[in-house]
Order: structure tokens, then C-alpha cells, then sequence
């Protein structure tokens, strides 16, 4: 394969045809990291790719509507008695309230349309590392998260991100900080007097920012470190469910700072020794401890060479990255920089995750495989629905699923059942895809090497078996692209 | 909070459920079958075992956790009751065909999810240091070929060089055409073209495997029943993790594993009597309540085993107590049995392998405790 498609492969998501295909990798992979993009995508399967519509990308506060009103009309359509009636009123109340399988849509749409690969394949790198998955009652918080806690956030310092995720409604409601108050806040000082009351710490958030957002258990906190993060988070968020008017009491930027006082732990925290004040910004001064932390730096740094270099990364290859994030105190551009200098120079092949592999085929064949935003809550004969198709590839952002999010190496996604689903999407995608460009047409782009032209050639008449093989051939899968 | 909360029922997916059989003889591979066949139930999240099996003759229990504690659980003896949403898992147990251990744990303290689950699995001496789980170790002494079904192969059952999966795959307009497959196998290396030529050797099964959990384990057993079928099972249930609102999402995780126990009983009928099912977990959550209605990750918890290989119904504990000065520092059930001992008892009586060598070989630690006794005679 070119180099330039070998860097798409593990770095970006394939060029497709009718891009110019850069001359200078490196530059071009460089200034990808400031090509921002509004949302491409299409509204049906034949109109052409346009900007998403801004209806469809309601800000937080619109959203905080939204779920209130898709829960309201739930219940109520509860007390319908007719199952075929209460079915068809549920699916209407999806259609104009929950935003969950919009924001997957839009996801598929701007990793197979999007001009900012790069960008794309970072948002879902971070995406991974600050798993939200879905609790119900961050259904249209998830995607929100994605692109506005991650994505524009990519070009600032990994501390601006971090405290921006932290404080997201849906990192808050995901790891059920919103409710957690401090053990002397004058919230659970009341609520003790009460009958039936009952307030308290949560440590979920604080656990895991400590064990999976930053600096791992190799830094060897203690439990007492995890209370004392609980109590510098307590106070962050609001419930979901409450009204607008509450809502607007906790926070004043469109949702994104709810923090309640009275939920707020009074007094300094200790957290592996550092001192942190009391009151809102704690926490940020917890986020920045923890963002330099120099286990935080060779654990993040691990992780993006496992996930976009090697599958076993060579100790100076950490280190490459550790020492641009160290020089450059946390700058993303810098850190993501190193990393595309080693993707370059790397001669590690890197099996890539299902999710990227479909888009990488789509995009090479320029097919059409999703459904336009027009019809994203109606099936149709020939294409699947989006959260369909990325329950077979057991691989969604917006999936219940454990917040450690999903591995990067080889062995956690190579399985008889795994590959027969790749060997099975790349077939539907070639019948119902209308894919533009044959396999050899791509083959010639790409410079596929000879044992993948061998195999297409073996694969003998049938172009729906040459695409296949083509789609599966070790080197399209990112096992032999060197 | 306010009146539109909504119940998790309405909007559950089952998604996170996943089934794994294992050990499909291989047609005309001899060997003489292991004496029975071993299912595990995962449980991700971290069961909290006061809650499934309440010791409510521990005067501490009310005091603790007065505000989740179930009430009106089903007395099993003067200490110890079940949970009314385990109501198929009681009537085994009067039946002496169910048992639980209580206060216990795989010996990890850390209570991080991933390294419990990595080491409930993996059974290695510390976190992420084996590749191989403890029943692929199993039935790889035991000589069976594995086979799982399901999407990826978990930890648990690794270790078996025959290892294979397979999951129906489900997606419109696709064809697989086997000798398109096994050209594709001769273009790989190393372990995927392996993996693709066992795939060019299936008939390409379109039929639709239930995905709930509850249908996952009838299938499971319906599988192991036949004279052919499967030695291992293993399901994977999550959402255990009740940081909040512990008593409805336990209540309705609970209900789950007891129905997967009757799914597993009706798919397995006859074969029930040789049968042997257990749950695992990471650990346990903390005795005290935290303040959102919820428990934190904890140690020690409670194991839930079903089958007719049971000799007699009833709780093995070592009880430690509940008051503070009992509790793992200070806020945790204590663990006083190791369950790696439940898990190698089991192995012994569903591969009939020697104690020993399952401390040895399996566990890596010889001098495992033996409970054989207390479960199977």
C-alpha cells in the first residue's frame, strides 16, 4: 500500500476517491489536525453530502428538553391499552424526542463523509478513553459529549479536555456523580433530619477518573485518595429529570457547569498529596494536578501507541510521545503529533477496529451504506439501522458498556465470529452499497500490494467475491500493510 | 427525584448479555466425555452478596444498611435468607439442588472492575498477567476442544489451543461463500488465517440466536443436553454496578439470575443431574450505604451454584460478622473462603480432574483449599 494510505489506514480513515491525495504526508497529516469540519453528511440515500441540518444538532439545553419531554410521553403513553397503538405512539415519541440514534447517524456519517479524518479518529480515540455509555438517562448526552468535549477540544491542552468531559452532563450522570454529596455539605446535614431522606457520597467518578482517565493504579493511590476525589466532585451535575427552572439554578453556561452548593463538601482536600480548595474550582485544580501527573503521562501515552502504532509498543516509542507531552506541558497538537510521526515511520501493521475497517471500506469504494437523516428511525428492505449495524460489529459508542471502553490489541477482536461478520459486511456493502469504484480501481489508488491482487484474481468472475476478498485481504484489515 | 423517573426495565437492551459454550467434541475425535458439564454465569459490576443472601441473624446487617436491606426475603436458615426475586434459586435449594457460599471472593482487595474482572477470569497471581482464563486452562487438561458461541472469545475460556466461536451473524444482504473463505485463509498469517479457515469449514448458519440472556441459557443448556453438545457454558450478565439506586437494580439483576438458572434447567432436563452452574463476580460492594442510595465496590461477596450435582441445600460461610471491626478495612464483607476453591471444585466434578493438579495447573496455587466435600457429598 502507498504510505499515504498506509497513514490513513492507522491514523485516518482512508482517502476517498476524488480527494487529492497529499504529496507530503507528514504536512498534510500535521495540518489535518487543525481541519476542523461542521458534520457532512446525506438526508437519503441518493441526495448529495451536505452539513448536517442544525435541527438535528440541538445544543445541551435543547436537549435537557428534549429527554424531559421523551420520558413525559412514555409514561403517558403507558396508559394506552391498544399494544399495536402504544407501539406505533412509542416509535413517534423516539422519532421527535431521543437523539440517541441521531447522534450514532451522525457519527457514521462523519466518519464516512468527513474531510477531518484524523480528527475523526482522534475524537473516538479520546471517546474510548472517556467512555460514556448509555444509562438511559444520558441518551442524548452521549454524542453530545463526543463531539463537544472531544472534538472541540482536540487542538488545546489534555487538561482543558479532561475538566471539560469531567464536567459533561453525561460523564456526571454516567458515573452517577449527580447525586453524590458531600459528607458535611449542608445538603446532607439537612437531609439527615429528615424522614426518609437519604444523601451521601458516590465515589464512581472519582474511582475511575483516577484508575482509567489519568493516572492508572501503577501510581498506587489509596482508597482514601479516591474518597478525598469523590469529595472534590461532589456537587458536580444535575439530575436529568429535574425541571428547567432547577436547572438553570445549578449552572450558567448552557448546562455544561451544574454544580450545586449545597451538595459541595466544605474544607480542603488532600488527594495524593496535593491540597485542593474548597468550593467549584477544586476541581479544576484537581484535573490540572492530575493531567501532569507523570503516571498520567505514561499511561495515556501507552495507550495512544497501543491504539495507533503497535499492538506491543517499544518502550522509546512511550517515550517519544511522554517526552512531546512533557516539553509541551500537555499541548493535544503536540502530543497528537508524535504520534503521527511514529505512525509514519512505524513498520508495525495494526489490525484496525471493526467500526474504523467499515468506514475505511465505504469510504474506499464510496459506497452508500447509511441511511440519510431523513429516514434514521425507518428501517427500509436493503440497509440495516445504524445501531444495528454496529450491534453486529459488537463495536458502538452509544452500547450500555463498561467504562474502560474497548481494547485496542489484536486478540480481543479476532474471533471466527468477529471476522465472518467483516467477511459478511463487506458482501452487503458491495449488493446494496452502490459502490462506486470496482476493487481494482481501488487497488490501483491504494498500490495494494501483490498477495492482495493475487487474492482478488483467485476470487475469479463474481464481483461481489472480489470485493470481499479485497475488503478482507490481510492488508485492507491493517494485518500486512506494510 | 421527580416523578417521570423512569424504571431501566422500560428501556433495558440486552445487549450485554452474552453466551460462550465450549468444549464441542470434535466428530471423530476419541475420547472418553468428562463426567459432566460446567456453566458459569459472569456477573459484571460487582454482585453485592448482602443483598442476594441477606444474613439477616447478623444484628449489624440492620444497622448498616437499614435503607437497602431487603425485607422480605425467604428464611433458609436462622441465619441467612435468599432474596424474593431468586424464587427458582430457593425452590433448588429446598430441593437440595442448589447451595451458596457467602464471604467469599477471589483473592483480590483492590476493587478496580477491570483488574477483578481480568483476574476472576484470568485467575492469575496479579492482574493482567495471564492471557488464558482458568476453564480454557480446564478443559484444555481435560483434553476437550473448545467451541464458543458467541461474538468474541472472553478471557475465561482461553487457553484451549482448539478454541472456536461462532454467533450468528444477522445483517441483511450478505452472503459468505466458503471457498471465497478459504482462498481469503491462505492469504493470512498466523492466527487469522487459521481462524478463517475453520470458518471456510462451517455451514453458515443463518438462524437466529436469542440474545437475552434468559433464552441464552436454555439454548446453553438445550446444547449441553445432546449427546455431542458442549462441556462448558459461560453467560455474561452486567449492570451490577449499583453506585445508585442499589434496590431496584439489584432486585431486577437478581430476577435475571435466577430465571438464567431456570433457563438453564429446562434447556439442560436430564442433564441436569450432571450438571454444575456458578456464578462469579469481581467483589463485593461496601457494607455501609453510600450516599446515593447505592454501595461502592467492595471484597467479599456471595456465589450462587445450581445443579443436580448438589448434594445438599444450603450457605457454606465462615461467617466473619458485619460490625466495623469485622469488616475489611473497615467497609467491606470480609472474604474468609477463597473461591477459587468453589471453582476448582467444580472442575473436579465436571471434568473429573484431580484436585492437585487443578491447584497446580489451573490456579497456579498448589496449596488451594479443597471444598469438594462441602458441595458434592
Amino acid at each position: 500500500m502507498n504510505q499515504q494510505f498506509r497513514v490513513a489506514q492507522k491514523i485516518g480513515l482512508m482517502f476517498r476517491p476524488g480527494t487529492a491525495i497529499p504529496d507530503d504526508i507528514k504536512t498534510w497529516a500535521i495540518s489535518q489536525l487543525h481541519s476542523t469540519s461542521p458534520a457532512l453528511g446525506i438526508e437519503s440515500i441518493l441526495s448529495k453530502v451536505e452539513t448536517w441540518p442544525q435541527t438535528l444538532q440541538p445544543d445541551l439545553d435543547e436537549r435537557a428538553k428534549l429527554f424531559r419531554l421523551l420520558q413525559g410521553t412514555y409514561l403517558k403513553n403507558r396508559e394506552i391499552k391498544n399494544t399495536k397503538e402504544k407501539q406505533a405512539k412509542d416509535h413517534q415519541n423516539k422519532i421527535k424526542h431521543s437523539m440517541i440514534k441521531k447522534d450514532e447517524l451522525k457519527f457514521a456519517h462523519r466518519n464516512v463523509y468527513g474531510n477531518d479524518q484524523i480528527r475523526l479518529r482522534l475524537m473516538s480515540f479520546w471517546s474510548n478513553h472517556f467512555t460514556i455509555g448509555d444509562v438511559f438517562m444520558n441518551e442524548a448526552l452521549i454524542g453530545h459529549a463526543m463531539e463537544e468535549a472531544i472534538l472541540d477540544n482536540l487542538n488545546g491542552s489534555f487538561s482543558d479536555m479532561l475538566y471539560k468531559v469531567t464536567t459533561h452532563p453525561g460523564m456526571l450522570t454516567y458515573l452517577d456523580n449527580n447525586y453524590s454529596a458531600g459528607e458535611e455539605s449542608k445538603h446532607n446535614i439537612w437531609c439527615k433530619r429528615q424522614v426518609d431522606c437519604q444523601a451521601g457520597l458516590n465515589d464512581n467518578l472519582g474511582r475511575e477518573l483516577l484508575e482509567l482517565h489519568t493516572v492508572s493504579p501503577m501510581a498506587g493511590y489509596s482508597e482514601a485518595d479516591i474518597k478525598q476525589t469523590a469529595k472534590v466532585l461532589a456537587g458536580w451535575g444535575a439530575n436529568q429529570d429535574s425541571t428547567i427552572d432547577d436547572l438553570k439554578g445549578y449552572g450558567t453556561t448552557n448546562h455544561w457547569d451544574m454544580y450545586k452548593t449545597h451538595y459541595a463538601e466544605p474544607g480542603n482536600k488532600t488527594v495524593m498529596g496535593k491540597v485542593i480548595g474548597v468550593g467549584k474550582g477544586g476541581l479544576r485544580q484537581l484535573t490540572d494536578h492530575l493531567a501532569s501527573n507523570e503516571y498520567t503521562i505514561m499511561h495515556i501515552s501507552e495507550k495512544l501507541c497501543q491504539h495507533f502504532v503497535s499492538d506491543n509498543p517499544q518502550k522509546k516509542d512511550i517515550d517519544f510521545i511522554a517526552n512531546s507531552w512533557k516539553r509541551s506541558k500537555g499541548d493535544l497538537d503536540q502530543i497528537h503529533s508524535a504520534v503521527i510521526e511514529l505512525v509514519i515511520n512505524s513498520r508495525d501493521d495494526k489490525f484496525q477496529w471493526p467500526m474504523n475497517w467499515l468506514f475505511q471500506v465505504i469510504r474506499l469504494s464510496d459506497a452508500s451504506y447509511f441511511h440519510g437523516w431523513g429516514s434514521v428511525h425507518s428501517g427500509s428492505k436493503n440497509l440495516m439501522e445504524v445501531d444495528q449495524v454496529f450491534e453486529e460489529l459488537g463495536q458502538s459508542f452509544f452500547s450500555e458498556r463498561q467504562p474502560n471502553g474497548y481494547s485496542s490489541h489484536k486478540e480481543e477482536w479476532l474471533s471466527g465470529a468477529m471476522l465472518e461478520r467483516r467477511l459478511r459486511f463487506a458482501s452487503a456493502i458491495h449488493k446494496v452499497g452502490r459502490t462506486k469504484s470496482s476493487p481494482e480501481q481501488i487497488m490501483d489508488r491504494i498500490g495494494a500490494n501483490m498477495t492482495t491482487r493475487n487474492l482478488v484474481k483467485s476470487a475469479g468472475q463474481n464481483s461481489n467475491d472480489r470485493f470481499t476478498a479485497l475488503m478482507c485481504s490481510p492488508e485492507l484489515m491493517g494485518l500486512k500493510s506494510v | 427525584m421527580s416523578k417521570y423517573k423512569l424504571t431501566r426495565r422500560d428501556f433495558l437492551k440486552f445487549s450485554g448479555a452474552s453466551l460462550f459454550l465450549a468444549g464441542l467434541p470434535i466428530p471423530g475425535y476419541t475420547k472418553d466425555k468428562p463426567p459432566g458439564n460446567i456453566s458459569v454465569i459472569l456477573l459484571e459490576g460487582g454482585m453485592d452478596g448482602l443483598t442476594a443472601v441477606p444474613p439477616y441473624g447478623d444484628p449489624n446487617l440492620m444497622k448498616m444498611r437499614e435503607k437497602i436491606s431487603p425485607t422480605n426475603f425467604k428464611k433458609v436458615n436462622p441465619f441467612f435468607g435468599l432474596h424474593s426475586s431468586l424464587r427458582n434459586f430457593t425452590s433448588l435449594m429446598s430441593s437440595n439442588n442448589a447451595s451458596v457460599i457467602h464471604a467469599t471472593s477471589f483473592p483480590y482487595i483492590k476493587r478496580s472492575h477491570f483488574e477483578g474482572q481480568n483476574l476472576m477470569q484470568g485467575a492469575g497471581l496479579s492482574p493482567f498477567s495471564e492471557k488464558t482464563g482458568w476453564l480454557g486452562r480446564a478443559l484444555d487438561l481435560a483434553n476437550v476442544p473448545g467451541n464458543a458461541l458467541s461474538l468474541d472469545m472472553p478471557l475465561i475460556l482461553r487457553g484451549n489451543d482448539d478454541n472456536d466461536n461462532f454467533y450468528p451473524a444477522n445483517i441483511k444482504n450478505s452472503s459468505v461463500n466458503t471457498s471465497l473463505i478459504n482462498l481469503i485463509s491462505k492469504a493470512h498469517d498466523n492466527d487469522e488465517a487459521e481462524i478463517f479457515s475453520k470458518l471456510s469449514h462451517k455451514s453458515s448458519s443463518s438462524s437466529r440466536t436469542p440474545r437475552d440472556p434468559v433464552s441464552l441459557a436454555e439454548y446453553a443448556g438445550k446444547e449441553m443436553s445432546k449427546e455431542n453438545g458442549p462441556t462448558a457454558s459461560v453467560i455474561r450478565i452486567g449492570q451490577f454496578d449499583t453506585h445508585a439506586n442499589q434496590v431496584g437494580a439489584h432486585d431486577r439483576q437478581l430476577k435475571i439470575i435466577d430465571d438464567v438458572f431456570a433457563g438453564y434447567k429446562r434447556g439442560l432436563g436430564d442433564a441436569w443431574d450432571k450438571s454444575i452452574i456458578l456464578t462469579l463476580t469481581e467483589f463485593g460492594r461496601t457494607v455501609a450505604v453510600n450516599g446515593t442510595s447505592g454501595t461502592e465496590h467492595g471484597y467479599g461477596t456471595a456465589g450462587l451454584l445450581a445443579g443436580g450435582t448438589i448434594s445438599k441445600g444450603r450457605v457454606i460461610a465462615q461467617w466473619p460478622g458485619l460490625s466495623k471491626k469485622d469488616q475489611f478495612e473497615g467497609r467491606d464483607l470480609m472474604a474468609t473462603l477463597d473461591y477459587r476453591s468453589v471453582c476448582a471444585a467444580c472442575i473436579e466434578r465436571s471434568l473429573g480432574l484431580d484436585h492437585d493438579l487443578i491447584a497446580s495447573k489451573v490456579f497456579f496455587a498448589p496449596k488451594l483449599p479443597r471444598l469438594y466435600d462441602y458441595l458434592f457429598s
